[in-house]
């Protein structure tokens, strides 16, 4: 779900910037976008972060042909993922600073999910580190991103190539659900462990009369994926029909 | 002259025309031609019918006459569904019966909830009881308040609402109530003297709320509309408007932490936080519509906190 919400981005989600997808399709009104300063900052925020994520993708390749399987590549390139990943909560700053143009919610969602995938799961339960499943929702998550902040970058310079739009809107169709099977497998290879070791829980009785099972708690994240990946997947695809085809008229003046 | 005016109605989205009232009276309030559009289409109860003189302005009130509007012999309306609507009435007694109906099934540790060697059992905790005392009386409070006090000056909101709200103030009241009935249950550190001072400042604050609650009726009318900027009465704990905009938000605040300190219990405390959080953004927006409204409105009052927000 971190993965599909992320690449759900058009109307809702504010990455780096720039008229998230949706404006450049149906708007007739001209709305006002961020002055230079703030379009000069939000290039450079996407432009690290597409670096980023290509110093991510090109530590995998590395490692998998250095190592010569795919199994247990997180460890080569856990230090950049934690970086950039972490870095994108300045997205939400972004929004509520109203230098782009989506809900601060819908952002907030959208990183806390990753950001909580990777510190309070991945990091936190040190044998789940090991599970090709972290594999599968690292290359979803590294694919989109890149694309994702390619695409910010090049809308706010006004010079969107179509490939990277067509990309953004195609291939989330099966990243999103290969990145959503690598967190939930990820998250269901967790739960023996914090059973275990009582990660991240208190049981009563103690002085602040409140208790909280984490074990539990995984399990409410891992079935919330039920109403919501449906709902996103189903937007995007939404998006992707309104988006594309009206681009078709529209490349002629691109 | 008298002058019978045509009224046509026009689907603000597709601007298909949905109505057409002939020799409709220029006195005619919309309160009155939305009855008569009921009459084509009885599925769009007045209640939810938003009409408007452009497809994206504004709602036009009740109230409003229809000569009085920039409208030639034909007013041309457009229609807008607001959805299915619930009376406030309705939602503020279905939210309010469930936390005092809920907690009280912790109280009485009905089957299921705690280990079945408890089932039925009595907190040997005095606070325990009282917090049940407390919680039912804000409670019940809050309901004879809907059916006597209140004066609405909307009948309804939609129906999601209902669902959205009980769940809040439901899922919270059993959230609370667990804790603070569990056999487990912490009394509090500082043990009876934490108990009293927290009992005083939630007796206040709840006899200040209701005080607030009198005040803003009796600003009102019976079955008027009528806004007026609220000022302190002779009750003390009126005086609090000199101060703040929504005083009955602030005692609210307060009642809640008066319990989350009475027992020292973190989802109590969490409760008071969102429930702050909330009821400061509508004393910002009413203090708000207060400033736009009355160009008199006294300087010093901030909406929720004196001095402060």
């Amino acid at each position: 779900m971190a993965a599909a919400a992320a690449t759900a981005a058009s109307k809702g989600n504010g990455g780096g910037g720039g008229r998230a997808g949706a404006g450049e399709a149906s708007s007739s009104r001209k709305k006002k976008g961020p002055g230079p300063l703030a379009t000069a900052y939000l290039v450079i925020y996407n432009v690290v972060m597409t670096a980023g994520w290509l110093v991510i993708a090109v530590g995998l390749v590395r490692a998998y042909l250095a190592k010569g399987s795919y199994h247990s590549l997180y460890y080569s390139i856990e230090k950049p993922l934690k970086f950039f990943q972490t870095g994108a909560l300045l997205e939400i700053l972004h929004c509520a600073i109203g230098i782009v143009p989506s809900s601060v919610v819908l952002t907030s969602f959208q990183v806390m999910s990753r950001v909580f995938l990777i510190w309070a799961v991945t990091h936190s339960v040190k044998e789940v580190q090991s599970e090709d499943s972290v594999l599968l929702f690292v290359i979803a998550w590294t694919i989109t991103e890149i694309i994702r902040y390619s695409f910010y970058t090049f809308s706010l310079l006004n010079h969107l190539p179509y490939l990277i739009k067509w990309a953004r809107y195609t291939l989330f169709i099966v990243l999103y659900p290969m990145g959503v099977s690598g967190e939930l497998l990820t998250i269901y290879a967790a739960l023996p462990f914090v059973r275990q070791a009582g990660l991240y829980s208190i049981s009563l009785p103690n002085k602040y009369n409140f208790s909280f099972d984490y074990y539990a708690f995984l399990i409410l994240i891992m079935i919330s994926y039920i109403p919501i990946f449906p709902q996103l997947y189903f937007h995007m695809i939404h998006q992707r029909r309104k988006i594309l085809s009206h681009t078709e008229e529209h490349k002629k003046f691109e | 002259p008298y002058r019978a005016v045509q009224v046509e109605i026009l689907d603000a989205k597709t601007r298909e025309k949905l109505c057409f009232l002939d020799k409709v009276e220029p006195q005619a309030t919309i309160a009155e031609i939305k009855n008569l559009f009921t009459k084509t289409h009885p599925q769009w109860y007045p209640a939810r019918q938003s009409l408007r003189l452009d497809p994206k302005g504004k709602s036009l009130k009740d109230e409003d006459v229809l000569q009085k509007l920039p409208v030639g012999t034909t007013a041309t309306l457009y229609f807008r569904d607001l959805g299915a609507q619930i009376s406030w009435v309705t939602v503020f007694l279905t939210e309010y019966a469930g936390p005092l109906f809920i907690y009280l099934l912790f109280y009485f540790r009905v089957p299921f909830i705690y280990g079945h060697k408890y089932d039925f059992t009595s907190s040997r905790h005095t606070v325990v009881h009282l917090a049940c005392i407390c919680h039912s009386f804000h409670y019940i409070k809050r309901l004879l308040e809907t059916l006597f006090v209140h004066r609405f000056s909307h009948g309804t909101m939609p129906l999601r609402n209902i669902f959205k709200n009980c769940t809040y103030y439901w899922g919270f009241a059993a959230w609370m109530a667990y804790y603070i009935n569990h056999p487990l249950y912490t009394p509090p550190t500082y043990g009876a003297q934490q108990v009293k001072l927290a009992l005083a400042i939630f007796v206040i604050c709840q006899l200040g709320n209701f005080s607030i609650h009198m005040a803003l009726r009796d600003l009102r009318p019976a079955g008027s509309k009528t806004r007026k900027i609220p000022y302190p009465t002779k009750n003390p704990f009126t005086w609090l408007f000199l101060l703040v905009s929504c005083p009955n938000y602030t005692y609210e605040v307060g009642s809640w932490i008066g319990f989350a300190i009475m027992t020292q219990c973190l989802p109590v405390a969490l409760f008071s936080l969102v429930g702050f959080t909330q009821m400061t953004i509508w004393a910002k927006g009413k203090h708000r519509s207060y400033l736009k409204e009355f160009r008199d409105y006294p300087p010093l009052r901030m909406p929720i906190i004196p001095f402060l927000l």
